[in-house]
């Protein structure tokens, strides 16, 4: 017996232009962010664990060495749109959950317009912070 | 544990068609929302720490030496936990939109667990200095 799809979305194709395009930039930046996040915990997380466990450097992550980091070009590239993928991503997402809830979904607009606020200040707070280590 | 959440989230319209297929898919549903917000909560948190760089080098590093103790990273597996069981499901979603593998969805959400669990086993196994060293 063929199982029902029933655990993708609902709002796929076919509903508005709006939720197609929800739906396909949804998953594009899914793919990107696989990519993205996984340089991310390597660096953050594994590339210098074999120094740490020899004793050669104290922490994984230090001031020094995301500074360090941040004069590279690539990971310049790569913290910056981890930083938008990522909320954009992670809004969407959040907002198609909030619109399954019938009284938020009674108020797509104000839903639509909270979160897009909410993911604009947050980048361009988040955009001061990597800056800092930039500047 | 299934039955009171199928209930809650039939009455708050939450269910409709996702809760009329198999148990491993409401599941994988429900695994990919809980998840997702987890990690949308965390970005906010991960933001914030990382912002404590405007405190100063010094406070940064105070705030991030204590986020490497044992607890934290402890808390970071779990972490990482979430963020690969929601990638490979995301994957496994991609690849039934497009058609590939709707007759074999349930096989694929167990092998997004199996993948996860052997992939979490290894980087728990690397890590064990880090929670030790405590």
């Amino acid at each position: 017996m063929v199982t029902p799809a029933n655990d993708f979305p609902t709002t796929g194709a076919g509903e508005s232009p709006l939720s197609f395009w929800q739906w396909f930039l949804q998953r594009v930046s899914g793919l990107i962010l696989i990519s993205l996040v996984g340089v991310h915990m390597w660096m953050g997380h594994f590339s210098g664990l074999g120094e740490v466990i020899a004793g050669n450097q104290d922490e994984l992550v230090a001031y020094d060495v995301v500074k360090q980091r941040l004069t590279q070009g690539l990971f310049i590239f790569v913290d910056f749109s981890l930083l938008a993928l990522v909320l954009y991503h992670g809004l969407s997402g959040l907002c198609s959950v909030l619109l399954e809830w019938p009284p938020a979904a009674r108020r797509v607009r104000q839903v639509f317009i909270g979160i897009s606020l909410l993911g604009i200040a947050t980048f361009v707070y988040g955009a001061k912070v990597l800056l800092d280590f930039i500047l | 544990m299934v039955a009171p959440l199928r209930t809650f989230f039939a009455c708050s319209g939450l269910s409709r068609d996702r809760l009329s297929g198999s148990r491993a898919g409401w599941w994988a549903w429900l695994l990919q929302r809980v998840t997702g917000l987890g990690l949308v909560i965390y970005l906010f948190l991960h933001i914030g720490v990382i912002s404590t760089v405007q405190l100063g080098a010094d406070t940064f590093d105070d705030v991030l030496a204590v986020l490497q103790t044992p607890f934290f990273v402890v808390l970071d597996l779990m972490l990482a936990t979430a963020i690969l069981y929601h990638g490979l499901n995301g994957i496994r979603v991609i690849l039934i939109d497009l058609g590939i593998g709707i007759k074999r969805q349930v096989e694929l959400f167990w092998a997004c667990l199996a993948l996860t669990t052997l992939t979490m086993v290894a980087v728990t196994y690397f890590s064990l200095p880090l929670i030790a060293r405590g």
